[in-house]
């Protein structure tokens, strides 16, 4: 007893010292600035802008004047992380399972890529690839007139699954690539085809990275702000350029401040909620057979 | 060593002609085989002999570059593994870590058209775990099972649609030598009972001894021997074989003379010595490089003049180098006069005539020629 | 490909232009970075240089080794920086910045170790206000004098009788047209709103920019451009929802989307409608009858300047008339300096884009603190883009 209380205390400091940094950064960069806008939040803006004390939630009720940006966000960035879904999945799985080791070297450096170049710069290129003289103009040649892709809802889809395709495809990929190849032999050997054993082994098998994928493109797209101002034109406007928006031009700090809380608040209660069903799906899966 | 097919009607499995070729590898080269309903085969070799191989040319993960691979009397050739009247116990056991137990064994029924109701894959998958022994365990989830009822729920799993045939790669390969000695009586007992075809793959020679009807000892995608285990054991056609099965003294040299069923060889350290023939194998030339095989239990040893060696057609004297007690045998390894080292089993009764003998001691060995083989190499 | 092929899709090279001309961050004078939240991007300049700076090393030790200017994109000539550093051995870093709001945002948070910055007009008595500017000591800038200057250009500078800044440029705000593609031939506000609901339909931008937007559609009523009354912003902000949905975009990047054709139509600043014209001669740049925005720039030093002695140095340098030049040159901004514009060429001082005709000039107005400030013209412009 004696000899594992004193090796206990160290390592207990030990740990304790290895925790520090990460406490203090958690505290810091995410605690301490999410005290600050909920204070920022009850307050009201400054004549020349910014904050100034006040305890009011006339921030809040304020908040349906920015409805379109939400709505925006909330249908664009499900749809969005939905697409990069449907396309991601395929190609994770022909990359972890049918590709030959050659092929699979190359597409993934393909998938990776882009990331040497500034999104930036990237998202950039779009306007011109879907602008009058891309896209459109192409579209043209084979008689389909008068499409305008840039500055359009479509526009803002297409940069989110340009942008963050690699985000879904990498986790799905690890999981996929993970999966112990025999399960699959197993279930076609057990007399599922293909397609059922895809339904039955892969895709239950691969749903960590799936789930994981989905919520990091989730999360980013809900705070997105640079595709929709340069594929949006302006004109296509999420929770992210109304941020922007207060807190760079009109400077209505408490504002922003609200809108970004309620953000959050949106957010974690997206998350939480597609969690819990897929949690009971999950259980439901365990029992359903018997 | 093409066998010909019995009347099909009895035939569960045949090869006929089967190459597969993996790019350049050729890992299995024109095999045909015949393997008897009912029976339990195995295919027996070291990794990278072609046993795999042929294993998943019967699941159907793989199809022979040329050949024809046959179940029950008709080509399987194009047909996918869901469609095949076989099932697997994989190497791993491949069990679904997504589902209890109950779901993993009774996943093979429910990919059946029609889908039998719920309460029949229930029923049936308790029948199967009380078959394995599992009762109870329908609602454990796969990583709360130890090694052995792993390998038992896989059992059950691929037993539940009564395959014709159960295809097993290696299965008792990740369970301690105890527990395998157990399941090795499980799954011949099983096979008795559930009365079908079995085909297993091995290295393990001990495990093919113990339960196969017929073994088949493949090298490098080639067929070397086919036979009961008391067959390969008596009668090895070869080097390789007598090897592979059992542990034998191998003294190697070139045959002088082949007199009838007898080859005399003179071995490297110019000694004579003279060995059987094996049954089945290829006649031996004089100049012919060959190794009389000695089994270790076919050594007896004792103190210099010892009686029990009067009998023995080759004598040498020897010096006990190592010792090991088995409990009822022991295994002496002796350096013999001429012959070098040499592996002598000794049973616990010898040595109630013997005396103890230790480390060090002078001793005879000698063995009777028709105890002994003439093989070739390969 | 000629350029004016505005039908062909975009050529390789023309795309590495376009994106050579992104990287030097001189797509716009304002707002790019703005747009897309990069403001803070700094361009380090000649950080090597002190090491270097042999000339320079006796004066160093006076102003120091660095001096840091906070300013808008493509807006100066990076070789009168360098040619600065030479002289005194301080090394000169740049912070790029998207539009004034940003700026003030930026010092109101503090820290930002800038000892120059760039102010445009209405906004110098905010920060006097704010308390985040100091008054200049004018015998410590010799190069400025006021005699030289045009007075109109001066007088934001000063504040409660005190100079806070020193004009650096001037410019107005109307709108570039392509005349291939529109025919008629506006020079009104009124014009410039219609046409974007009939000929010009899809094809016309406006600035994300409310001083601007608002400004402008107040005048297709005739109203003031600095209005912040209810009233008359009700009936801008009626304006501008109602041509939302025929507008090509809300975005003050519009060189690219004029240049490639996308746009026909966009409200702009001088220098964009005088590179733009350069580039492509059917591209015109027109002042509204109406009147609009008239704006000058200006050098001032930060409350919390870390080395003022840089700072006036710095300032003294750049206003010097022949280095002054060498800036006009670069970025084609009138300087209201006379000194300086005698120096220009000829091709220059009777360009109608940078100098247009004094009638139209007339009727301009300098944007008002207030209007930048005003919180329902924030949230008017917030409504127009979030609708």
């Amino acid at each position: 007893m004696a000899a594992t209380q004193t090796t206990n205390g160290p390592r207990k400091r030990v740990t304790a010292m290895l925790l520090l940094p990460t406490t203090l950064w958690f505290l810091l960069l995410l605690v301490m600035p999410l005290v600050v806008i909920t204070v920022y939040s009850l307050g009201e803006r400054a004549p020349a802008g910014g904050y100034q004390p006040a305890l009011t939630l006339a921030q809040y009720a304020n908040l349906p004047a920015r409805l379109k940006a939400f709505t925006n966000t909330l249908t664009l960035a499900p749809l969005g992380t939905l697409i990069c879904l449907l396309i991601a999945y395929p190609l994770a799985y022909f990359l972890a399972l049918k590709a030959s080791r050659r092929t699979k070297a190359f597409l993934l450096t393909l998938v990776i890529v882009p990331f040497w170049t500034s999104f930036l710069i990237r998202t950039y290129a779009w306007i011109y690839i879907l602008g009058g003289r891309g896209i459109p103009r192409l579209l043209e040649m084979i008689g389909i007139e008068d499409l305008r892709l840039i500055n359009t809802p479509t526009a803002v889809l297409i940069g989110i699954v340009y942008g963050y395709l690699p985000l879904m495809v990498f986790p799905i990929y690890v999981s996929l690539e993970k999966l112990d190849k025999s399960l699959l032999e197993a279930s076609n050997d057990l007399g599922a085809n293909p397609i059922r054993t895809f339904f039955q082994v892969t895709l239950p098998l691969s749903a960590p990275g799936l789930i994981t994928g989905s919520l990091l493109v989730f999360i980013l797209l809900m705070g997105e702000y640079l595709i929709p101002a340069l594929l949006g034109g302006g004109k296509v406007f999420f929770v992210g350029n109304a941020l922007v928006d207060l807190f760079l031009q009109s400077r209505n700090w408490p504002f922003g401040s609200a809108v970004a809380l309620t953000l959050v608040g949106i957010m974690l209660v997206a998350i939480t909620l597609y969690l819990s069903l897929l949690g009971r799906q999950r259980r439901h899966q365990d029992v359903s057979i018997l | 060593m093409p066998t010909q097919p019995n009347n099909s009607q009895d035939v569960d499995i045949e090869f006929r002609g089967v190459t597969k070729r993996f790019a350049d590898v050729v890992a299995v080269d024109d095999v045909s085989i015949s393997v008897e309903r009912g029976s339990f085969f195995s295919f027996l070799g070291p990794s990278g002999c072609g046993k795999t191989t042929s294993l998943r040319l019967i699941a159907g993960f793989e199809q022979p570059t040329a050949g024809d691979v046959m179940i029950g009397g008709r080509s399987v050739v194009g047909v996918p593994p869901f469609k095949r009247p076989v099932n697997m116990v994989f190497q791993h056991y491949a069990l679904f870590p997504h589902f209890t137990v109950a779901d993993n064994i009774g996943y093979g029924l429910r990919q059946q058209k029609p889908r039998p109701d719920k309460q029949e894959i229930a029923r049936r998958v308790g029948e199967t775990l009380e078959l394995v022994r599992l009762d109870g365990y329908e609602r454990r989830r796969i990583w709360e099972l130890s090694g052995g009822q792993q390998q038992r729920v896989a059992l059950a799993r691929a037993l539940i649609n009564r395959p014709t045939v159960l295809l097993l790669d290696e299965p008792l390969a990740a369970l301690d030598r105890k527990l395998r000695q157990e399941m090795q009586i499980e799954l011949q007992t099983l096979q008795r009972d559930v009365g079908i075809t079995f085909v297993l793959v091995t290295h393990d020679q001990e495990e093919a001894l113990s339960m196969s009807d017929t073994i088949c000892i493949m090298h490098e995608g080639h067929i070397v021997q086919i036979g009961e285990p008391r067959q390969l054991y008596d009668d090895p056609i070869n080097h390789y074989v007598a090897d592979f099965v059992g542990k034998s003294n191998f003294f190697w040299g070139t045959v002088e003379e082949v007199n009838g069923a007898v080859a005399a060889v003179t071995i490297d350290s110019g000694l004579k010595l003279s060995g059987r023939l094996p049954k089945g194998g290829r006649s031996l030339s004089p100049g012919d490089s060959a190794a009389i095989a000695v089994r270790p239990e076919v050594v007896l040893i004792g103190r210099p003049g010892a009686e029990a060696l009067a009998a023995t057609d080759v004598r040498a004297p020897a010096r006990i180098k190592n010792r090991i007690f088995l409990g009822e045998q022991t295994e002496y390894l002796v350096a013999a006069e001429r012959l070098g080292d040499v592996l002598v089993l000794s049973s616990k009764h010898n040595e109630t005539v013997t005396g103890r003998l230790s480390t060090g001691d002078s001793v005879e060995i000698g063995w009777r020629t028709e105890s002994t083989l003439a093989l070739e190499k390969t | 490909m000629s350029k004016n092929d505005d039908n062909a899709p975009i050529s390789a090279e023309q795309f590495m232009k376009e994106l050579r001309r992104y990287q030097k961050g001189s797509i716009s004078r304002r707002h790019f970075l703005g747009v897309t939240g990069l403001g803070a991007a700094t361009a380090v300049m000649a950080s090597a240089m002190p090491m270097l700076a042999g000339a320079g090393r006796a004066q160093a030790a006076t102003i120091g080794d660095r001096v840091s200017i906070a300013t808008w994109p493509n807006y100066y000539d990076p070789a009168n920086f360098e040619q600065f550093t030479k002289d005194t051995g301080a090394a000169v870093q740049v912070s790029v910045f998207g539009s004034n709001e940003e700026m003030l945002a930026k010092l109101q948070a503090g820290g930002t170790g800038w000892d120059v910055f760039v102010p445009t007009n209405y906004t110098i008595s905010t920060y006097v206000e704010l308390d985040l500017i100091q008054p200049l000591d004018l015998s410590r800038l010799p190069n400025f004098n006021e005699k030289y200057y045009i007075k109109r250009f001066i007088e934001p500078g000063t504040v409660n009788g005190k100079v806070y800044a020193v004009p650096k440029n001037w410019g107005t705000t109307g709108f570039v047209l392509n005349r291939k593609k529109v025919t008629s031939n506006p020079t009104t506000w009124k014009e410039f709103w219609d046409l974007c609901k009939t000929d010009a339909k899809n094809r016309v931008m406006v600035h994300d920019y409310q001083l601007t937007t608002i400004g402008n559609a107040l005048k297709y009523f005739g109203y003031s451009f600095n209005s912040v009354d209810p009233k008359e912003l009700a009936d801008a902000e009626k304006l501008l929802l109602d041509v939302k949905p025929h507008l090509f975009a809300i975005n003050s990047d519009y060189q690219p989307s004029m240049r490639s054709g996308d746009a026909w139509m966009s409200v702009a600043w001088t220098g964009d409608g005088l590179q733009l014209h350069r580039d492509i001669p059917e591209i015109d740049y027109v002042l509204g009858k109406e009147g609009g925005e008239l704006w000058s720039d200006f050098y001032a030093i930060p409350k919390e300047a870390p080395r003022v002695d840089a700072a006036y140095a710095f300032i003294n340098f750049l206003i010097d008339p022949e280095v002054n030049a060498k800036e006009v040159h670069a970025h084609g901004y009138p300087v209201p300096d006379n000194r300086t514009t005698a120096l220009l060429p000829k091709e220059m001082t009777e360009n109608p884009i940078m100098y247009p005709a004094q009638e139209l000039l007339n009727a301009l107005e300098f944007g008002a603190a207030v209007t930048l400030t005003d919180p329902l013209r924030a949230e008017i412009m917030a409504r127009f883009k979030a609708a």
